[in-house]
């Protein structure tokens, strides 16, 4: 049986409350119902982030241990949606950053085996060029971009879940949209 | 750049990673047995720190709760039962015979018997976790050895409470052992294989049996057939 409760986001506080204290007292219909209502937001954030199923899984997974475990410390500021969110955020991060860390020692090996990689014959289309400049953003940016541009969220919920001002994740969009124009400026002019 | 390109860039965005359907039920079964897994370890280590709390409480009682005068006062009773029937039992010799020399064998004998028990105690001990360890790695039944590091344990309280236990040294290694056979004692009918890891590794690390094997004279273990 699943329970489904509306969007949080749309829902009122008091009905997201009241869900929060059946989890804590060990409701486990409640723990559904409350990863029902926030799964798919959590998944399509985690997977733009990481691009990769595997990872996705993991990582949405690991938000939901962590949130679950540390419900009792949520007071209530932001919605539960945003909260979650920053968890997802910050694990999703951290992991990519082990993932390219991990990434890197390997091309150094091989690129120290078999010299450096030959350069890219085939001149990508806009969406591979576009691909390829997100990916290049620095993860600040890159969070950011990804967050309003592609998935919608409010700058409000930016700064809750990264941790900063509204402001800086105006400014960090606005740098991240003028790097990616810089990197597709020759498809503009075409 | 004009607002086609605009659109364009727009629309490639959206497609950036763009996400499959969420395997919702796939995630909720891996989350459900990692918080599952969580919360047997969590319930586990509370179990070891009640039962070590418990060992301890076991252990320590006896000498938090020595009163003196208590002590002092069943002792002086036991005394004076004693000498109260000495002299009704004792036959006056005749007159004129020489008294006989006093000769105080009691707490030797008693002393000799107390480490011989001790000995005893430790050599099956010393057997039995050597069997134990052998019996873990090859898969025996840690019922039976549940239930022998029971019996064990009821003499090594006892020794514990003794006289034998007066030498410091052999005080240290029986409560260290008593800890060792507290835990295999809990073993269930089927343990899971990190417990005997854990006790296994204990036993390496207290160098428990090396340890028996020194207090043990050469050819009182029964593992060397002296049983």
């Amino acid at each position: 049986m699943r329970f489904r409760t509306q969007d949080p986001t749309l829902g009122s506080r008091v009905e997201e409350r009241e869900l929060i204290s059946r989890v804590l007292a060990g409701d486990p219909t409640a723990e559904r119902a409350l990863y029902d209502a926030h799964v798919d937001r959590v998944f399509r954030l985690v997977y733009r982030m990481a691009g990769d199923l595997d990872r996705a899984k993991d990582y949405t997974q690991e938000t939901f241990i962590r949130a679950f475990s540390r419900l009792a410390e949520f007071r209530g500021e932001a919605a539960l949606s945003t909260w979650l969110g920053s968890i997802a955020i910050s694990i999703t991060l951290n992991g990519l950053r082990k993932v390219r860390r991990l990434y890197e020692r390997e091309v150094a090996l091989d690129d120290a085996l078999t010299g450096a990689r030959a350069a890219r014959v085939v001149e990508p289309d806009l969406k591979t060029r576009l691909t390829q400049a997100i990916e290049d953003l620095p993860d600040g940016y890159r969070a950011v971009f990804v967050m309003h541009d592609v998935e919608g969220y409010t700058h409000e919920e930016i700064a809750t879940s990264l941790g900063v001002h509204p402001g800086t994740s105006k400014a960090q969009l606005f740098r991240a949209r003028a790097r990616l124009r810089e990197a597709l400026a020759d498809f503009a002019k075409e | 750049m004009d607002d086609r390109f605009e659109d364009l860039f727009r629309d490639s965005a959206r497609e950036y990673n763009e996400p499959p359907e969420t395997p919702r039920e796939a995630m909720w079964a891996a989350i459900q047995a990692e918080r599952a897994a969580e919360k047997a370890e969590r319930a586990e280590r509370a179990e070891r720190k009640e039962a070590y709390r418990s060992f301890r409480r076991f252990t320590v009682r006896p000498f938090r709760s020595f009163r003196p005068l208590r002590w002092a006062a069943g002792i002086a009773a036991v005394l004076a039962l004693g000498i109260g029937l000495g002299r009704l039992s004792v036959k006056h010799p005749p007159a004129g015979a020489a008294p006989a020399t006093a000769v105080a064998t009691t707490p030797r004998v008693s002393a000799a018997a107390y480490r011989l028990v001790t000995t005893e105690h430790l050599s099956q001990s010393e057997a039995f976790l050597t069997l134990f360890r052998a019996s873990v790695k090859t898969g025996g039944d840690e019922r039976l050895a549940s239930a022998t590091a029971r019996q064990l344990l009821a003499t090594n309280r006892l020794l514990l409470d003794s006289p034998a236990a007066r030498d410091g040294r052999t005080r240290l290694l029986l409560q260290d052992l008593e800890l060792v056979l507290a835990e295999i004692a809990q073993l269930s009918a089927q343990p899971r294989s990190r417990d005997l890891d854990l006790i296994t590794e204990g036993l390496e690390q207290g160098g428990m049996l090396s340890r028996l094997r020194t207090a043990v004279p050469a050819g009182a273990s029964p593992t060397q057939g002296a049983l």
